[in-house]
């Protein structure tokens, strides 16, 4: 059987031309249109930004109000919970040192503890303050290990 | 310690009070009526603990402001109980910061209900942070601090000797410096 040789021709019309040149793309938006783009988005956030400053300052002032009217109470209990804690503390050293001759209570055996010709009430550590705790409570609650 | 026995304490029972035994949420809910209606209150106290820096002396302010707001917050849970308790739980569960402003549809029933019951206004927004000027009739705290004797008056500069170098080297050159002492 004799084979008959198919020989692959070229497309009927010929093949499509070579692109050489170089493809520019369209350019949809001329320089004005993209500038006013600019101008109104930014000028759109713009107010958008004022508007949530706005906003947001009013929201602040809200809570600030809250919060200075609130301070007073919290403040007068505060006082009241750590003059307690004080006088607890004193009357605690008093009866733990009544039998050691010569320690004078609020001193360091007689040297007094802070420098205060004015009698200023004087700034207590927190130590001070948890002084006759446990020590695991003075770190919780200076670490804030406190579950809360 | 840093008290003495001499230096004045209150005992326990001077500092036994009503305390007002509420948790946050619902504090700062009542917080803008508790500014207005307990403002005299508050600013005495707050004035007596900044000029004294200290709590000893202001016992008795603090005491009038627990007081007030004990008074504030019964008529509130015996006329606007419901609203009230609304109100501080959308606060509660607005978030962390429990922000005021999640909850603005339960804040205008609870102000309606004290509008109308009580006859409280929630004062404007911003007046509670506005600095106010408060007419005490607390006598302003008197400090008498020892004083060193002050300097003495020094000597008329005419009638002193001149100096000796003072003409011989106009700019005295800094001693002492590394590259002096090389020099």
């Amino acid at each position: 059987m004799a084979s008959k040789i198919r020989q692959e021709m070229p497309p009927e019309g010929g093949y499509k031309e070579v692109q050489w040149k170089r493809v520019m793309p369209k350019a949809h938006w001329s320089g004005y249109r993209t500038f006013l783009a600019f101008a109104a988005i930014n000028g759109a956030a713009w107010f958008a930004y004022k508007w949530q400053m706005a906003y947001e300052a009013k929201r602040r002032l809200d809570e600030n109000d809250a919060r200075v009217a609130l301070t007073p109470l919290l403040q007068a209990e505060r006082d009241r919970m750590f003059l307690r804690q004080m006088r607890k503390n004193r009357d605690e050293e008093v009866a733990v040192m009544k039998d050691v001759p010569g320690w004078k209570v609020g001193t360091l055996w007689g040297e007094p503890i802070f420098h205060n010709l004015a009698e200023r009430f004087p700034v207590v550590m927190g130590e001070e303050i948890y002084m006759h705790s446990r020590k695991a409570d003075l770190e919780d609650r200076f670490y804030e290990r406190r579950r809360h | 310690m840093p008290f003495t026995e001499e230096e004045w304490l209150p005992t326990l029972d001077e500092l036994e009070v009503d305390e007002i035994n509420m948790s946050s949420a619902p504090l700062k809910a009542g917080a803008h009526y508790f500014g207005k209606y307990c403002e005299k209150d508050c600013k005495e106290y707050m004035l007596c603990s900044s000029e004294e820096k200290d709590p000893r002396k202001c016992l008795k302010y603090g005491k009038r402001v627990t007081r007030c707001a004990i008074n504030l917050y019964t008529q509130i849970r015996e006329n606007c109980a419901e609203e009230f308790t609304k109100y501080w739980q959308c606060i509660d569960h607005a978030d962390v910061n429990m922000n005021l402003s999640w909850c603005q549809a339960t804040q205008a029933i609870f102000d309606q209900c004290m509008k109308e019951k009580l006859n409280f206004e929630r004062p404007k927004l911003g007046y509670l942070s506005k600095t106010k000027v408060l007419d005490s009739s607390r006598p302003r705290p008197q400090r008498n601090l020892p004083l060193p004797d002050p300097v003495p008056e020094l000597p008329d500069s005419a009638d002193l000797p001149a100096s000796e170098t003072s003409d011989k080297r106009k700019f005295g050159r800094a001693t002492g410096t590394f590259w002096n002492v090389l020099w």
